[in-house]
């Protein structure tokens, strides 16, 4: 009997209630502003200027995205001052995207405003995160005229993608655990507008919440090799090791890493052993036209082997020397170390750390082509 | 009279596999790299200690109930402490039921609010579920025992959305292993972090209707090791996926590591998990409404189901109390501790019932 | 002539002197003058001529082998005699009352389903006739032990009803369980064996059917041979078999004579189908009201665009579409069938078109009530996809209250319903905890026919 009347009362209850919450303000999707993007450009210590970029799907409307500033202390506050301007209700679920301009990476506290966002349910983990060379604003205001849509735009481009493997697509999460693991240091990507086009021009190096360097793609691929990325971008090698001038593309390249540190706080060393697999699809240099032996091909990779393990030590030791560990070297001395490791060990032990390199390339083919 | 006492014994041993089981993963197992942040990364190991604990825990338990085969927890208090003293501690147990049920349901239903259902208030999802939780309690702890292992095979696929997390993470913060010096960090760790693989215990009250009372040991152990290892490889991948300070600070570390993935066509894999919850706090709740309704029926000495009735309202006052949320937590975090006093409760009935059984023979 | 007997006759005369269609006959044979009554309406002509009449006239002491004696203090006994189509003989000379069963009422031939057809496999379904459908069983189980009990039901009607098992391996506890309930009933009269369904399942309150309903021989012969108690009603087409699981309901008799492989992939498609079908537009009102955050973003501005000009929140929208489809399904089945067709399309086309082109409705919900509607007829239990359809209700009220949070409170609710069903004291949901490891070689996967040969767990047949 009490199951019936349990039936009755849930089945009124539920009509009830479902006509209750028509009555709660609950927005419709059609009149929400869904931001894509949203940018930060420093304007001074205490101030910035927030940008957002929300999309458009009225046919009528002129532009596809509709974008706002304003200039405001804290985010929160400065959504709310956007809140007015728009005619939408904004929310943050499906951001994509998060800019800072340089001058906020190299200034301003990227951390603050990153774990504002990271602490907000709403917004999704995978949200990422660029350093634009200008201003975000204009970045995000100007007419690109074959992309129609920059929200799609910009977050396409910073997707990760195999000829862009140098990017580390540093996103919400990753920008959290780096900053707060004492062994790493942030990396973020960095874009700039090139004409009517948008371009990753490197990598930006923080050293705890500053951003301190910029490093070329070439630089970039290194950290993702060493953090063991197992696919890698096309390798593009420049050598000169007796041949005279080379140049040369492996694709395809397959990596594997092996580190190994000595365990040893005071005098510390690190055996960095990298594997690479590839092929070759394209040489130009004087041994040209005799790459079809298996032992012309050794000489080769012997070579590479040679040009990759000068460039690593020298763009590791340029690290060492800003005191900056990207790719979590420090890692392979806290996991021997007992006790709490600090953000001091990890500069204290990158400076003074002794790198030992060794590359093994090895070509699977050269390409269809004989 | 034959058919009257078979009808008694319910739960098969796969009942008591999962009563044990999923009675254990609640909202505890949410939050519980974060409760045992205070270890740092050492944490990952802690989940196997528990396991240690909760084993040598349940064997005081059964031993006390295979003593008295067909009463439970609340039946064996009046006999070995007297009327009086018994019904006073069942009442108490009663209490501590309640407002633990209810530290559940508002721990969740605050959880829901802050992600599935922002901008809403919490009274109609908790009248909702408590409607339901009526539902679910009045058929029985067979009923109880059935949805158990329904809710474990619904909801064990979510191990699978856990594997982002797992290829982004460091195995090499599993090392050094118990990386901490202060006994004070691992007490804190224990006492913070054991709440999240409490309900096991419930198997005192729910001993009587066991069809295999020789074998319930073995069972409930098995349901206590599988819980057991989900909480280990939740720590341990929380270990892999986040720094020392993500794991302090981020509340509810599980959801974020559902995060870490998505579909093509589903991208946030969260929110179905923070509602997909839903069936282990409805487990979980249960099986302890079920406890406080036997306890009240012993308390009166009649069997009705008003007092199931009575019991949800209790609830639904103390989540929805006009108090503010400091006073609900503390309230609810000493309950927690309370807890912890049931676990060691036979063992001071296995003294009782020794130092009885002697006097009778020196009598 | 005794007094009391002529009483008797008269008093009977007297009951059934207002229906028309008795014949009263007063005939003289070799022994003596005897009377004759019958309802000309439930006896061929030819069946009365060759067991009664001829007989009659030329060799009485046949009548006396094939006829049986009846008493006469029970007036009430003889006149329903005389309504199961039996003829009443009245030898004046020794005051002897007899019966001779000449019930032949018109009954229709055996034709092929409508409701469960399928593609392979034997065609011929039951018809209203009790005596045809217990011997369409009984060609196929040749079997000794294939009992058949036969009692009425309905206190005001007396339909016959016939209860089929297997003797050494149907489950006794079962039995009685079933005769106990058959026997408690006190319903005045049935038309159809759902009705009787309804008053002997366990929980009547349930939208869920918790006995299983078929009109083909073959699926029931199957089900016999599983060792379940299958009833049958005169005047009824289905028979009940009794008991079952939730699962069952989503077994097609069919997958036995397909491949397993193909069997397997339609049973797949169908169980998961009754989930999608009360899941998806609640789905849909959940993510547009309170997660838009789970889509993927093309698709939500998608959405955004269809949804513009739609005056309605999601969950009205939503509610007013699904009315549509009942509608339109409604009116289709009353329909003529050749009218039927035309309200299809006018439904479908012009109906979903134009709503979205007026903008009543977004397209993306077209599709995706259309999806469920389709996938709503995928049981082969008709039952359990009318069950489907109010279930999905639910499912959209609640996910219009509380989202996603709200249907899985929905499901939760769902599951533990299903959990605490019975069938004939079994749980309806067994296969979920299988009760033998052998279930599972006929579950979702049908595994190759070698290995099927086992019982049921759930039929809790005997041991042999």
């Amino acid at each position: 009997m009490s199951r019936k009347l349990l039936y009755v009362t849930l089945c009124i209850q539920l009509f009830v209630l479902a006509a209750c919450t028509e009555k709660e303000i609950k927005v419709p999707l059609e009149d929400v502003g869904m931001v894509g993007i949203i940018a930060f450009d420093y304007i001074d210590k205490d101030s910035m200027k927030l940008t957002v970029a929300i999309p458009q799907y009225s046919p009528e409307a002129q532009r596809s995205t509709q974008t706002f500033s304003v200039t405001t202390e804290l985010v929160s506050n400065g959504i709310v001052e956007i809140e007015k301007l728009s005619d939408k209700k904004i929310v943050f679920n499906q951001l994509r995207v998060v800019l800072f301009n340089e001058e906020f990476a190299r200034q301003g506290n990227i951390r603050k405003v990153l774990q504002h966002l990271y602490r907000n349910a709403e917004v999704g983990n995978k949200v990422l995160i660029a350093i634009v060379k200008e201003k975000g604003e204009e970045m995000l205001k100007y007419n690109y005229p074959d992309k129609p849509n920059i929200n799609f735009y910009l977050n396409d481009l910073l997707q990760p993608s195999i000829n862009t493997a140098f990017n580390p697509n540093t996103n919400i999460h990753d920008f959290m655990y780096t900053i707060s693991n004492p062994v790493f240091d942030p990396t973020i990507p960095f874009i700039d507008k090139n004409s009517d086009k948008i371009e990753i021009k490197g990598i930006a190096v923080f050293k705890g919440n500053q951003m301190i360097e910029l490093i070329t793609p070439n630089e970039a691929l290194i950290i993702q090799a060493i953090q063991g990325k197992k696919n890698l971008a096309p390798l593009d090698i420049n050598m000169e090791q007796g041949h005279g001038k080379e140049k040369l593309l492996i694709d395809l390249v397959e990596n594997d890493v092996h580190i190994e540190s000595n365990k040893n706080m005071h005098s510390p060393k690190l055996t960095i052993a990298l594997t690479i697999k590839g092929t070759l699809s394209e040489y130009k240099g004087a041994r040209e036209n005799d790459l079809f032996t298996i032992e012309s091909l050794a000489d080769l990779e012997k070579d590479v082997n040679k040009e990759l393990e000068q460039d690593i030590k020298k763009f590791l030791d340029k690290l060492n020397e800003w005191q900056v560990d990207p790719s979590g070297l420090s890692e392979y001395f806290r996991m021997y170390h007992r006790g709490k490791w600090t953000t001091e060990k990890k500069r204290e032990i990158i400076s003074k750390v002794a790198i030992d390199v060794q590359v093994k390339t090895s070509i699977i083919s050269t390409g269809t082509l004989k | 009279m034959s058919t009257g006492k078979s009808k008694k014994k319910l739960l098969n041993a796969y009942h008591v596999v999962f009563l044990a089981q999923s009675v254990m993963i609640g909202t505890g197992i949410l939050s519980l790299p974060q409760q045992l942040s205070s270890l740092g990364y050492s944490q990952a190991l802690m989940p196997l200690i528990f396991g240690v604990i909760a084993s040598v825990t349940l064997y005081p338990m059964i031993w006390i109930n295979s003593k008295f085969p067909n009463d439970n927890l609340f039946r064996i208090n009046e006999i070995l402490l007297g009327k009086w003293l018994g019904k006073c501690i069942n009442l108490f147990f009663v209490i501590q039921f309640l407002v633990f049920i209810a530290g559940i349901i508002s721990n969740y239903m605050h959880l829901i609010q802050s992600t599935a259902l922002q901008e809403q208030t919490i009274t109609g999802p908790v009248f909702c579920f408590l409607l339901l939780l009526i539902y679910i309690v009045s058929g029985g702890i067979k009923s109880i025992a059935r949805f158990c292992i329904m809710t474990f095979f619904l909801t064990i696929g979510f191990l699978y959305f856990t594997h982002w997390a797992f290829e982004k993470g460091d195995m090499s913060h599993f090392l050094p292993l118990f990386n901490f010096f202060s006994v004070n960090d691992f007490y804190e760790a224990l006492k913070r972090g054991y709440l999240s693989v409490l309900g096991y215990e419930l198997v005192m009250f729910y001993f009587p209707y066991i069809v295999d009372q020789k074998k319930a040991f073995r069972h409930s152990l098995i349901g206590i090791w599988i819980s057991i290892l989900l909480c280990f490889i939740t720590t341990a991948i929380s270990v892999m996926y986040y720094s020392e300070w993500q794991l302090e600070y981020v509340e509810f570390s599980v959801l974020n590591l559902f995060k870490a993935g998505e579909f093509s066509f589903i991208e946030r894999i969260d929110i179905f998990g923070i509602t997909l919850w839903v069936f282990l706090i409805l487990s979980t709740v249960a099986a302890y409404l079920w406890c406080a309704k036997k306890g009240v029926e012993t308390l009166v000495s009649k069997k009705s189901n008003v007092y199931l009735y009575i019991l949800v309202a209790i609830i639904f006052f103390v989540v929805k109390m006009p108090s503010s949320r400091e006073f609900q937590d503390k309230l609810f975090t000493s309950a927690n501790y309370v807890g912890y006093m049931l676990i060691l409760w036979p063992v001071l009935l296995m003294m009782v019932y020794v130092l009885r059984k002697k006097k009778q023979v020196q009598v | 002539m005794e007094e009391r007997e002529q009483q008797v006759i008269d008093q009977i005369k007297d009951k059934v002197q207002e229906i028309d269609d008795v014949v009263i006959k007063e005939m003289v044979t070799d022994v003596g003058d005897a009377t004759i009554i019958y309802f000309s309406s439930l006896i061929e002509k030819m069946t009365l001529q060759s067991m009664v009449f001829i007989p009659l006239a030329n060799h009485v002491n046949q009548i006396f082998q094939v006829s049986e004696a009846l008493e006469l203090d029970d007036v009430d006994l003889i006149l329903q005699k005389l309504d199961a189509g039996q003829t009443l003989l009245f030898f004046h000379k020794t005051a002897q009352l007899r019966v001779i069963d000449t019930y032949s009422a018109p009954t229709r031939s055996i034709t092929n389903t409508e409701t469960e057809s399928t593609v392979i496999g034997p065609q011929d379904a039951f018809t209203e006739s009790l005596e045809t459908n217990i011997s369409l069983v009984k060609r196929r189980i040749q079997n000794p032990m294939l009992k058949n009990e036969t009692r009425t039901v309905g206190t005001e009607t007396n339909i016959k009803i016939s209860i089929l098992y297997i003797d050494n391996i149907v489950n006794k506890e079962n039995l009685d369980t079933l005769r106990e309930r058959i026997n408690q009933i006190q319903f005045p009269f049935f038309t159809d064996i759902s009705e009787l369904k309804q008053l002997i399942e366990d929980n009547p309150l349930s939208p869920f059917p918790q006995h299983y309903m078929s009109v083909r021989p073959d699926s029931v012969s199957q089900y016999l041979i599983d060792g379940r108690i299958v009833i049958f009603m005169d005047n009824s087409q289905a028979a009940i078999v009794c008991p079952t699981s939730f699962f069952e309901m989503f077994v097609s008799v069919e997958d036995y004579y397909n491949r397993w492989t193909t069997a397997s992939l339609l049973r797949m498609l169908r169980f998961f189908g009754f989930f999608l079908t009360i899941m998806i537009t609640p789905m849909y009102i959940s993510a547009l009201t309170f997660h838009p955050e789970v889509l993927p973003y093309e698709l939500l501005l998608n959405l955004q665009e269809s949804r513009s000009k739609v005056p309605f929140p999601p969950l009205i929208e939503v509610l007013f579409i699904e009315l549509i489809i009942e509608v339109l399904r409604e009116a289709g089945s009353r329909m003529p069938a050749k009218v039927g067709q035309t309200i299809g399309i006018v439904g479908g086309i012009v109906i979903g078109t134009a709503a979205v082109e007026a903008g009543l409705l977004s397209n993306i919900l077209i599709v995706l009530v259309a999806t469920s509607a389709l996938l709503s007829f995928l049981p082969p239990i008709f039952l359990l996809s009318n069950t489907s359809r109010f279930i999905r209700y639910i499912f959209i009220l609640s996910a219009g209250l509380f989202g996603l949070y709200g249907l899985m409170l929905a499901f939760a609710w769902l599951f533990a319903h299903l959990l605490r069903l019975n069938s004939l004291g079994t749980p309806y949901m067994s296969p979920v905890v299988p009760r033998n490891a052998s279930d599972l070689f006929d579950s979702i996967i049908r595994f190759p026919t070698k290995y099927l040969k086992t019982k049921k767990g759930i039929s809790r047949a005997q041991k042999k």
